[in-house]
């Protein structure tokens, strides 16, 4: 998995000096990394701690205050443009999947490349059969959102997003919301896609996930990033008091 | 009519059993106003008699409801698209239609546009026109809040969801936020089409040949109020039935198939 890494990496998503408030409350503070072209990143951090909103800050779901974050060679400012230009490039997959209840699991993973990219019907309608089949649900196209169960929902999503070609995938805790006996099915579409060499930004508390296929972890508390490093050396090596105590409870 | 809807056949897709539903109950009002005339004259003094003009009443009711009703949508719509407005002084329009149609009362809306209307502007409608404008306005207020608050009530994560695809605002309304905000504000507008139908009455006060106006004339020339307003009562009953039917399936359809 970490081929890519080895050659000379290439920063796909820069953030420097990232910085949001809500209200009073300072929920990012002066947060700078990088995220390169093929590298999975898992994001640890307890509730509050300001990882969702970071994530969310990279598709502008959640605007910053301060510091510049560039994705692709295109700044995320206020500028429509350029974040329709980034979200097109950026699949985002939900907590709460967020499918479209009124269209059908094809009509999901269809409806962008159609409207947006401007995909001829039958072109978009094989590109979502593939992309369906890959996640297993070649069984489901017809289907409601209701009528299939939440791991199914979930892999929806996520080949919803792919129907985009995004050259990022964000997760906002792909499997929180779901029961313990279907987490695995969406892990495991996942982790194909991390073998297939696609760039994702992980949030989770998936610490499995995290060891198998992380090529790095990064721990947010306060808004801050407390540590960064690859998995082995993360979870092997944990002097901090802060993340062996966060990592114990997980365990638990 | 309650069984309309499972009568039909499973193979058909959602929105085409609801159409065909639709349509068979428009169908069956027609008929019913079509036949009307045939059981009333059936009926001893002083209904038998006057049983092509309730049937022409019933008509003129159905006609006003119809009418005034879709223009209602039609307003109701727009109005919600602008109290939605970031331009404040299209919100601040919006919010003042709504308050003084909602405020003041039905009756006063059909004689202002029958009588003040015509020294304001020059523009002198017939009173049935005069009764369908105040009407639709009247609705549209109504609507207007019923398709804002089904606006308002798809999940923010269905915007964000679309919006991440990189569809546009205005693509993510059309495609995702307004098809699921309609389901959720049809069964509060076909209650206003049904109070609307009941509503219609009022316009006899500026003198439009209408269902109550039948009724109320007959009685002071037969001096028989009971079986005449309980005739006039009758009908009206029939009709917002057939009616509550319609918005009963529609209603029951949704709820099955639209949770997520």
């Amino acid at each position: 998995m970490t081929v890519a890494t080895e050659t000379k990496p290439v920063p796909l998503i820069t953030a420097e000096n990232v910085d949001k408030h809500f209200g009073s409350f300072h929920v990012i503070k002066n947060v700078s990394t990088v995220f390169n072209q093929g590298e999975v990143t898992v994001i640890i951090g307890a509730s509050g701690s300001g990882k969702s909103t970071f994530l969310r800050m990279l598709n502008r779901l959640e605007t910053h205050d301060a510091g510049r974050i560039v994705i692709d060679g295109i700044e995320l400012n206020s500028d429509m443009k350029h974040i329709d230009a980034v979200r097109r490039e950026v699949g985002m997959v939900f907590q709460s999947f967020n499918l479209f209840p009124h269209l059908t699991v094809l009509e999901n993973v269809t409806l962008a490349p159609r409207r947006v990219r401007k995909t001829p019907k039958a072109e978009a309608q094989t590109q979502a059969q593939a992309l369906l089949a890959k996640v297993g649900l070649s069984a489901h196209v017809h289907k409601y959102p209701h009528q299939i169960s939440g791991g199914q929902q979930q892999r929806v999503a996520i080949a919803r997003a792919l129907a985009m070609q995004p050259k990022v995938m964000l997760f906002d805790e792909p499997t929180s919301a779901l029961d313990p006996e279907m987490i695995k099915e969406v892990l495991d579409v996942m982790k194909d896609l991390a073998r297939s060499g696609m760039t994702m930004i992980v949030v989770t508390h998936e610490m499995g996930f995290a060891r198998d296929v992380a090529d790095r972890v990064i721990f947010f508390e306060h808004g801050q990033i407390l540590a960064e490093a690859p998995p082995g050396e993360f979870f092997g090596n944990t002097k901090n008091e802060r993340i062996r105590a966060f990592l114990g409870q997980i365990a638990n | 009519m309650k069984p309309a809807l499972s009568l039909l056949p499973r193979s058909w897709s959602r929105e085409k059993r609801s159409a065909v539903a639709i349509a068979l109950a428009m169908a069956g009002m027609v008929l019913f106003l079509w036949l009307l005339a045939i059981p009333l004259s059936w009926m001893p003094e002083p209904i038998g008699p006057a049983a092509e003009l309730f049937a022409t009443g019933a008509w003129i009711t159905l006609k006003l409801t119809v009418i005034s009703g879709l223009a209602g949508i039609l307003i109701g719509f727009v109005i919600a698209m602008a109290k939605l407005s970031r331009i404040w002084p299209v919100r601040w329009f919006a919010q003042f239609y709504i308050w003084v149609l909602r405020g003041t009362p039905l009756i006063v809306q059909l004689y202002f546009v029958c009588f003040a209307l015509p020294d304001l502007i020059p523009l002198q409608l017939s009173d049935i026109n005069s009764a369908i404008v105040a009407l639709a306005l009247n609705v549209g207020a109504y609507n207007a809040e019923a398709i804002r608050a089904g606006i308002m009530a798809v999940h923010k994560g269905q915007t964000e969801a679309a919006r991440s695809l990189g569809l546009s605002p205005w693509q993510t309304f059309s495609a995702v936020v307004f098809p699921q905000s309609f389901r959720i504000a049809l069964p509060a507008l076909v209650n206003n089409f049904v109070s609307l139908l009941k509503d219609s009455s009022l316009a006899s006060v500026i003198g439009v040949v209408e269902l109550m106006t039948i009724g109320s004339r007959l009685k002071a020339e037969t001096f028989q109020p009971a079986p005449v307003l309980a005739a006039t009562a009758i009908i009206y009953l029939a009709m917002t039935t057939i009616m509550t039917q319609v918005s009963n399936a529609i209603e029951r359809q949704l709820d099955v198939q639209n949770h997520q």
